[in-house]
Parts: C-alpha cells; sequence; structure tokens
C-alpha cells in the first residue's frame, strides 16, 4: 500500500533519484511552468546570483551556451536539487521536484541561442 | 593664439588659483601626514606603504625627465583569471605576489636575472567560497610583519607564512563560508596584532571586524558591526559626534525585531591606524537585504566608519555616512588620515571617498564631518547636512518596491569603489579614479534563505553625463573641490600611488597604465597592457638601486558589472615591473650572466652592478 501512495504521488514528475541526465523536462512546452519558474527565480534569491536578467553576476550567465555542469534539462535539474563543489546551495530540500522542473523550464526559456 | 583663446586661458587661470602652484613646488592645500612606520623608502610591507593609508611613496629616480623612457623590465604571469585586485609587497631582495582565489602565494627573487620563484605556498581554500563572493573571487592584498606574510582566504581563514621559507605558520577559521560570509579584505598589521574583516553585503551576513595576535592568530578582541552595544564593543568611551547617533543598543534598535542579524554590514575595506591616538579607523558596508523598505530604520552600524581603541576595540565614536542605505552606498572606501590647516588652526582628519559620492574630511579625533562635497556626479543627495550630519536627499531617488525608479546616480557601486586613493604631502592634494554613471533600479521583496544572496535590487546601470564612464582626479581635502581631472571611457577602478618626484600612476579598465603630473594633472607616460588594471600600483627599489614601478593587469572584481561595455578586456594574471629603458638585473646586452657557464658579460649597465 505504501509503495502505492509513493507512486501515485510521483506519477506526475520524475522524483529527485529518478532523474538521469537525459530525463525530458514533464513541463516541455507548458507556458504556465515558465511563469512558475519566473516567480520561483526571484523568491529562492537565484537572481542575486544570477541576476534578473540571467546573465550572471557572482553566479554564471546561463543564457549562454557554456555550461559548467550540463546544459540538458536533466543536468540543469540535478545542478539545482544537489548544488554544486563551487558553492551553489542544494535546493533539494527546500523544493519539490516540480518546481525545479519549473525553474529549468525558466531557464530554458532565457536561452540566448 | 587668437585673441578669444588668450582671454580663455587666463579666465581659466583666474578661476582657478590652485593651478598657480604648478610649477612651483609648494603644496596646494598645506596638507602633510604622518608616514609611520616611515619604512625604508624602497620597500613596501603593506598594501598602502603607511598607517595613513597614503601610499606615497619618497622614491624619485622616476621622475617628470625620465619617465616617457618606462619599459617594461619584467613580468610574471601568476596563472589565475579572477580579478586582481592587490599590490606586490618588496622586502629586502624578495617581492611577494598574491593571487585570488585559490589564493597563491609566491616570493620571486629580485636579486636574480628574471626574478625567478624562491618559493610557492598554497593554501586550498574550500571552493564552495566560489559561490559565496558577489563581486568575483579577489583579495586586495596582503602584509608584511615579524617574518610572516598574513592575508586572508576566501574561505574565511587567515594566514601567516614565514616569508623566508614559504611555510605555514599559523591558521586560523574566522567565520563558515557555507553560510555566505567571505574574506576580501588585506590583511592589516600593526605591532602584534593583525587586523581582518569579513565579507558578504549581499548575502545576509553579520558583519564583524577583528584583531589577531600575530604569533598564533588567536583573537584578541572581535567587534560585530550591528546588534547589541556589547557585541559591537561600544562602552562608555564611545561618543558620535552626531545626536542621530547617540543612544544604546542602536545597532540592534535601529532595526526591524531581529533583522540586524543578517543585516551584513561588513567591514571589507580598508583599515588604518594613527599611532599618536593609537586608534583603528575602518569602514562598513551597505544593510542587508539591499531592498531598503524591508528593514525601516537608520540601520545603524552600516554604511559607517569606525574608530577604534586598536588594542582592546572599545569603539571611540563612528560616523554613518548613508542612514538607512537605500542604493549600496557601502562605507568601505579608505580612509586616509591627513592633518589639515583648518581656521587659523590645525585638524588631524581622514579623507574618505565614500561610494555615495561626496568626499568627507572627517576630524578623526572626534568624528566631526569638516568638508562633505560631491567628488563626482551624483543626484541621489541635494547636500550633506554639517549641523545634523545627515544627507538631505533627493525624493526622486528613492527605489519603489515593483517599479522601476530611473537615473538614480550613482548606482549600486558609487562614484569610486574600494579602488584606493593616494596622498602625496608634496602637493596635499589626493588622487583618485571616479565613477559616473547612473542606474534604473527596480526594488523586489526578498527573503532571508541561509547561505544564499539577500539581495533585491534590480539594476541597469548606464554612463552618467558626458558618456565617459570614469575619471582620474586630483583632489583638494580642504576646499572640498577637484583641482584637475582626466576623463577615460571606462570606469576608474585601480589604485594610484603617488611619488617624491611628484608623479602619480594609475591604471585603467581597458589597459592603459600611466603616469601623471601630479601638479598639472597632465599625462607624460602610457602603456598598454595585456589586460584591464583594477589593481593598486606600487614602486620599489630593487637590488640594484634602481627604482621600479609594479601593476597587475588582470581585470575582474566588482568592475566585471560593466564587463559586456565595449573597451572591457579579458582577464588577465600579469604582473608587469617597469624601469627606466627597461633596464633591470640580467636585461638587455647583459643577458648571457642569467645562462649557466656563460662567458662573462660583454657590458652590464652602470646601474645593474649587483655582483
Amino acid at each position: 500500500m505504501k509503495e502505492l501512495v509513493l507512486a501515485l504521488l510521483f506519477a506526475a514528475t520524475p522524483a529527485f533519484a529518478q532523474v538521469t541526465p537525459d530525463t525530458p523536462n514533464p513541463f516541455d512546452g507548458k507556458p504556465d511552468a515558465v511563469t512558475a519558474g519566473h516567480d520561483l527565480f526571484g523568491k529562492m534569491n537565484c537572481a542575486g546570483c544570477h541576476a534578473y536578467d540571467l546573465t550572471g553576476g557572482m553566479g554564471p550567465d546561463l543564457t549562454d551556451a557554456s555550461w559548467l555542469y550540463g546544459g540538458k534539462p536533466g543536468e540543469i535539474f540535478h545542478t539545482i536539487a544537489e548544488g554544486t563543489p563551487r558553492g551553489m546551495p542544494a535546493w533539494k530540500d527546500k523544493l519539490t521536484p516540480d518546481q525545479i522542473w519549473q525553474l529549468v523550464s525558466y531557464i530554458q526559456s532565457k536561452k540566448s541561442n | 593664439m587668437t585673441l578669444r583663446n588668450l582671454l580663455l586661458g587666463a579666465a581659466f587661470v583666474f578661476a582657478t588659483p590652485a593651478l598657480a602652484a604648478t610649477t612651483a613646488s609648494k603644496s596646494f592645500t598645506g596638507a602633510t601626514a604622518n608616514l609611520a612606520p616611515n619604512d625604508p623608502a624602497g620597500q613596501w610591507t603593506r598594501q598602502a606603504r603607511d598607517y595613513a593609508n597614503t601610499r606615497y611613496s619618497p622614491l624619485a629616480q622616476i621622475n617628470k625627465a625620465n619617465v616617457g623612457r618606462l619599459r617594461i623590465a619584467w613580468s610574471f604571469s601568476d596563472g589565475q583569471m579572477y580579478g586582481h585586485e592587490g599590490a606586490p609587497l618588496v622586502v629586502g631582495d624578495t617581492m611577494y605576489v598574491v593571487t585570488p582565489f585559490p589564493d597563491i602565494a609566491y616570493a620571486l627573487d629580485l636579486s636574480k636575472p628574471g626574478a625567478p620563484i624562491k618559493w610557492v605556498y598554497q593554501p586550498n581554500p574550500d571552493p564552495r567560497a566560489i559561490g559565496k563572493a558577489c563581486c568575483d573571487k579577489v583579495l586586495r592584498g596582503w602584509a608584511f610583519a615579524d617574518g610572516k606574510l598574513i592575508y586572508n582566504l576566501l574561505d574565511d581563514h587567515t594566514v601567516a607564512v614565514d616569508a623566508g621559507t614559504g611555510k605555514e605558520v599559523w591558521r586560523v577559521q574566522l567565520d563558515d563560508v557555507t553560510k555566505g560570509p567571505t574574506m576580501t579584505q588585506a590583511a592589516f598589521v600593526v605591532g602584534n596584532k593583525v587586523y581582518v574583516g569579513s565579507s558578504g553585503g549581499e548575502l545576509g551576513t553579520n558583519g564583524w571586524f577583528q584583531a589577531l595576535d600575530i604569533k598564533d592568530g588567536h583573537t584578541v578582541w572581535k567587534a560585530m558591526t550591528n546588534g547589541p552595544d556589547a557585541g559591537a564593543l561600544i562602552g562608555p568611551d564611545f561618543h558620535p559626534f552626531y545626536s542621530f547617533m547617540q543612544g544604546k543598543n542602536l545597532g540592534e534598535t535601529s532595526w526591524p525585531t531581529d533583522a540586524w542579524k543578517h543585516g551584513a554590514s561588513a567591514p571589507w575595506g580598508w583599515v588604518s591606524y594613527d599611532p599618536d591616538l593609537n586608534e583603528v579607523y575602518y569602514g562598513t558596508s551597505n544593510p542587508g537585504p539591499r531592498t531598503s523598505s524591508q528593514r525601516p530604520g537608520l540601520n545603524l552600524w552600516s554604511a559607517a566608519v569606525f574608530a577604534r581603541d586598536a588594542d582592546t576595540g572599545a569603539a571611540k565614536w563612528a560616523y554613518q555616512f548613508t542612514p538607512h542605505d537605500e542604493w549600496d552606498y557601502d562605507g568601505v572606501n579608505e580612509n586616509v588620515l591627513i592633518d589639515i590647516p583648518w581656521k587659523g588652526g590645525h585638524r588631524k582628519v581622514m579623507v574618505h571617498f565614500n561610494r555615495n559620492g561626496f568626499a568627507y574630511t572627517i576630524d578623526r579625533t572626534n568624528g566631526e564631518v569638516l568638508v562633505a562635497k560631491p567628488f563626482g556626479y551624483q543626484n541621489w543627495a541635494k547636500e550633506i547636512d554639517l549641523k545634523t550630519g545627515m544627507p538631505v536627499i533627493n525624493d526622486a531617488a528613492h527605489p519603489i518596491v515593483e517599479k522601476k525608479v530611473t537615473n538614480i546616480c550613482p548606482p549600486d557601486i558609487g562614484v569610486k569603489n574600494w579602488n584606493p586613493s593616494a596622498f602625496s604631502p608634496r602637493t596635499g592634494l589626493l588622487y583618485a579614479g571616479v565613477f559616473n554613471s547612473c542606474m534604473d533600479l527596480t526594488n523586489h521583496i526578498v527573503e532571508y534563505i541561509p547561505s544564499s544572496p539577500y539581495d533585491g535590487m534590480e539594476m541597469a546601470r548606464h554612463a552618467g553625463p558626458g558618456g565617459n564612464w570614469g575619471e582620474f582626479i586630483a583632489w583638494d581635502p580642504v576646499a572640498g573641490k577637484r583641482v584637475w581631472s582626466i576623463k577615460e571611457n571606462l570606469y576608474v577602478w585601480s589604485g594610484a600611488v603617488v611619488t617624491g618626484s611628484d608623479l602619480v600612476f594609475y591604471g585603467t579598465m581597458d589597459g592603459w597604465f600611466r603616469a601623471v603630473d601630479a601638479r598639472s594633472g597632465k599625462v607624460l607616460w602610457s602603456q598598454k597592457l595585456g589586460s584591464g588594471i583594477t589593481a593598486a600600483p606600487m614602486t620599489f627599489i630593487g637590488p640594484d638601486k634602481r627604482q621600479y614601478v609594479a601593476v597587475y593587469a588582470g581585470v575582474g572584481g566588482g568592475a566585471g558589472v560593466i564587463r559586456r561595455e565595449k573597451g572591457y578586456m579579458p582577464g588577465g594574471n600579469t604582473l608587469y615591473v617597469f624601469s627606466v629603458d627597461g633596464n633591470g638585473i640580467g636585461n638587455g646586452t647583459s643577458q648571457l650572466v642569467s645562462q649557466a657557464g656563460a662567458a662573462a658579460p660583454v657590458s652590464v649597465p652602470p646601474a645593474a652592478a649587483h655582483n
């Protein structure tokens, strides 16, 4: 029964452990997710490092083609969830997988190329 | 010359009587400085050369007649690509340089051709510090004292390294980098104490300043910037000059409940020391968060300067430059200690070019502001009221949450940042790189989330009136006015050094290193370097008795806010060392002496007879 409940809970989106670099963003093509990601980007202080236009400052530019930890949706998800050895905090204790995917949607919508 | 030009020229001379001193050797202002500890003229053992932070070198071998012949004698690349901000040190026959993160130290042997490496010290700081340092992963230099090199690591440690061997003598941890604070300040040493402060104005930190024992690094005293008086070492000796700073526990009560705990106010800038008063002086950063509507109140002791007893840390006075700062106008810039003629008498003062665009001349015995005048373009305040000590703010400059307020000048980075000025006791003037820019500002409400930025300011910066982003100026600290200025394309974010031959050296972000006549502002020499210059130059005498000038070219740090402007150069990491004609040990026709087993040199430049 417990397993069933868990499976139902996470049926909509892959949970943290299930996300691989090749996992597609379950919110692909959903504009609401971009809007939700934009809100989270401000609320969770992402803009403080990566700037309100995502072009970077204290932290890296998220609009260019250069990705320190990989630019595939699953890789961006992993970086947000786990943080980085270079001091980006891990957000998996503060955000749900859905929220992280929404952030991924927002970041991907800002690609400059 | 036409009659019109003749008349204009005459009008100019009459309008600026200070220029009458141009050809003379006398002081423009009568200001002097105590150059203690009066190190040998050829050495450079702390960032600003003296306790007073003048960056004045009495050296005069390089002068107005030969400065045009300056050439590169040798150079050194340290391999690290973050912004380079500090000046090298020279003690005896050795030069010491330290890199930005990962904070690697090198000793270079000046007595040998090409200044080879004597030792390398790698402290291996925690890389998580990279993601916590707001404005590039920098270090503003270090200090030599007691046979040790002493400096801060980005991950909140201070280390002491044996100058002879490069071995670590001690290392102390002063904060927890994973929570947000970093250390970028240049350690400052007087006697047996090392003075260090925290960085992290944008990370919701709780700023502190402390004195460490030079023998083992243990904390002798520690003063929190904010919070109750006890933690800030504010007691019966504390006498701020102006009434708005007088009262009990204002570092706690001038904030919403408990907001001071994440109120930043980090002392990340320069420290100066007066040996007669036995006081140290340092400034504090912006309050956190940067969104000002979230912290109604004066927010003491952010954006302020403290005078403290050097032995006990007891606060003597403070002065808050920007009460309830709304624009990120940190108060951490250098306090240059000079003595000025004032109304028939003399005053011991400090001169401080604040981010907010006003240059303050403050009586350092009591915190009274004698002069506060704009030294560059600003429009946030009409004036500083010298009766109350408070700025008279322009209503149009207040930020609004979720609404863009246009053309606030200066932007967050100020009319000048940490880039240190120089003072010449010969001319009585200060020399400073300044910024000319404005911002469109939209504030956002932010929440404190540990280890993430606590900020909220969304900005678009643009050049100020005239379109040039920067200038280099000479400043009269008694009259509170400019004597001359040189316009530059980008922010002038380098330090300055002024010499006994009335030369001022500074660098530009588009890579020009310049020597200027300290009296007239005439550019006498320029050399394009491999990267933009955001470091402080220095000058020294080598083992060959020759004067050299050295500066790092490695643009970065806060200057990166305009990294997309035309002319901004790629990063770099090269120290350039200049001499007249590029002469130096082993250079030129004597180069074969640098090769093992080489025949006797055909000729040796006269000054290079070192062996």
